[in-house]
């Protein structure tokens, strides 16, 4: 008798727990049905990746380009930059490319030749964002 | 500059490390060195940048000289492919997991099942998988489908598809600067307006109380179109999305010009549309302030629009009861827009970041609000090569039918 009262018992628990909604949801408001639903994330077509650049060994003896952007900290930054090399690298050779408009890609806008001479005469770049 | 062969290492503030990731990912090159400092952003304190170096020298040389990993040299392209079914679930677990999946805004979210993104696009007669732009940061693809499950998610309706179709096409006007307003540190939020008799047609809202919470309409456009910038776009919040303290009106701003009061040709109008025609004009305001005329008479309603100081871009909204003030004494839109014009004809301060004479492209003046005396003003930031952009909103063939099908979906309040 005790055994059938314990099958029993586990039985409607097991009712009740699949059946009870587990949070604050009723199943008259909908909570049981369910729903297929599509995916909001949008393709992309792939991009083509590149590697980055080989690095230089040392920067003692390099020219070291500077790059910064618009923001109002960037160049000041680029300049401690420039002191704190110089004086762990004294011999190291530096020069500044600002960029003064907001936000732009200059490898595509109207100084591109003249960033792309700039970047490929430097042996390595710090860029500073101001940020 | 990596490009051109020359190693480069990016300093960026340590909360912008993940953002610089991403947009280097987003160009093709996810290995680009970034190294976090400690300097604060824009920083002009000269002590602050100094220990910021002093502290990112040693990483800032390994940076230039340690030899590339094989994963630098040639990182793998992503060619996973979203899967067209997200889930399975009741509305909880879809919520839940939509809310996991970073997707969602923080609000419940209707689930976008075929039968719902079906019935959405009912709104517009161009296929499923027609592309309406690219949405960057991601370059996602803003399919019509993708901007119908979005629409679906936000509540919206399949009226509301016609307009959340024009505004994806504005946004990818360069013109709007969309590619720096969406993920800049300054929160700005797209604000649309709405001109043309669609306005009335899908109840939005543009008379009392317009841009608070409570019109579908303009509630659920506004919402929608938040969540295809992130969803399609890609851009998260405090990964590509670096708003630092964000802006409440990324839930939805929009508004439709309350032109049935106002004694001046509507701002679509102004730009050279028919005033048949459906408009949407865009732009990217983060300060939004409202005040009250010091007199009442026209030229007192008009110094006080001045006095909100307007620069470019930012939009001045007139009420109706001022309107019609200045109708009475005379004052056409450009006799206001001159006024307001000349009243900021000073350079800016000296030391000043921003501001400096205003001028005829800087702001747009139009009619909105209901019943009162404050005017508005909508403010974002000129000087990026940014400008209004207004698109005409097309109607699918099916327009009047699916108008009447939704027509007596308002709020109808009880008396109290």
């Amino acid at each position: 008798m005790y055994r059938i009262f314990a099958v029993a018992a586990v039985a409607i628990l097991a009712f009740t727990a699949a059946h009870v909604p587990s949070d604050a949801y009723s199943a008259s408001d909908g909570a049981e049905q369910q729903y297929e639903v599509l995916s909001p994330w949008a393709e992309v077509d792939p991009i083509p990746v590149r590697g980055i650049s080989p690095r230089i060994d040392t920067l003692a003896g390099k020219k070291i380009g500077l790059f910064a952007n618009f923001k109002r900290a960037a160049v000041p930054i680029s300049r401690e930059v420039e002191k704190r090399l110089k004086e762990r690298f004294p011999d190291i050779e530096t020069d500044l490319y600002h960029s003064t408009a907001p936000n732009i890609d200059e490898s595509v806008e109207q100084d591109a030749a003249k960033f792309e001479a700039w970047a490929k005469s430097m042996d390595a770049v710090v860029a500073a964002v101001g940020d | 500059m990596e490009d051109f062969g020359t190693p480069v290492v990016l300093l960026a503030n340590r909360g912008f490390v993940n953002d610089a990731h991403s947009a280097a990912s987003g160009k093709g090159m996810p290995g680009v060195r970034v190294l976090g400092t400690t300097i604060a952003c824009e920083s002009t304190v000269a002590e602050d940048i100094r220990s910021g170096i002093d502290g990112a020298l040693d990483d800032i040389i390994a940076a230039l000289t340690r030899p590339l990993s094989d994963e630098e040299k040639s990182p793998k392209m992503n060619t996973e492919k979203a899967p067209r079914i997200a889930f399975k679930g009741d509305l909880r677990e879809v919520n839940d997991f939509f809310y996991r999946k970073g997707w969602g805004d923080g609000l419940p979210i209707y689930p976008p099942s075929e039968q719902a993104v079906a019935e959405m696009m009912q709104g517009t007669d161009l296929p499923a998988d027609h592309l309406v732009a690219k949405i960057i940061p991601r370059l996602g693809k803003a399919t019509v489908e993708k901007i119908a499950v979005n629409a679906v998610m936000a509540g919206a309706l399949p009226t509301h598809m016609p307009l959340l179709i024009a505004a994806v096409d504005a946004l990818a006007d360069p013109e709007t600067r969309f590619d720096t307003f969406e993920v800049s540190t300054g929160s700005w939020a797209p604000f649309l307006l709405i001109n043309g008799p669609i306005r009335k047609q899908i109840h939005i809202n543009c008379s009392s109380g317009a841009l608070s919470p409570g019109n579908m309409a303009n509630a659920a456009i506004g919402r929608a179109l938040g969540l295809i910038v992130k969803n399609i776009g890609g851009a998260r919040k405090g990964i590509e999305d670096m708003g630092t303290l964000g802006n409440p009106a990324k839930y939805s701003l929009v508004l439709g010009e309350n032109e049935e009061e106002s004694p001046w040709q509507p701002l679509h109008v102004d730009f050279g549309y028919q005033e048949s025609d459906n408009t949407l004009t865009v732009f990217f305001p983060n300060r939004y302030a409202q005040t009250i005329p010091g007199q009442t008479n026209a030229e007192g309603i008009a110094t006080t629009l001045a006095n909100m100081r307007p620069g470019a871009l930012s939009a001045l909204i007139v009420i109706p009861d001022h309107a019609k003030i200045f109708a009475a004494e005379g004052w056409s839109k450009k006799q206001v827009r001159d006024f307001i014009i000349k009243q900021n004809s000073q350079p800016a301060p000296a030391g000043g970041r921003r501001g400096g004479r205003l001028s005829e492209d800087d702001f747009i003046v139009f009619v909105a609000g209901g019943p009162g005396v404050w005017m508005g003003l909508h403010q974002s930031a000129g000087g990026f090569g940014n400008s209004f952009i207004t698109r005409k909103i097309e109607l699918p063939r099916n327009w009047d039918k699916l108008v009447a099908k939704y027509r007596t979906l308002v709020p109808n309040y009880v008396k109290y």
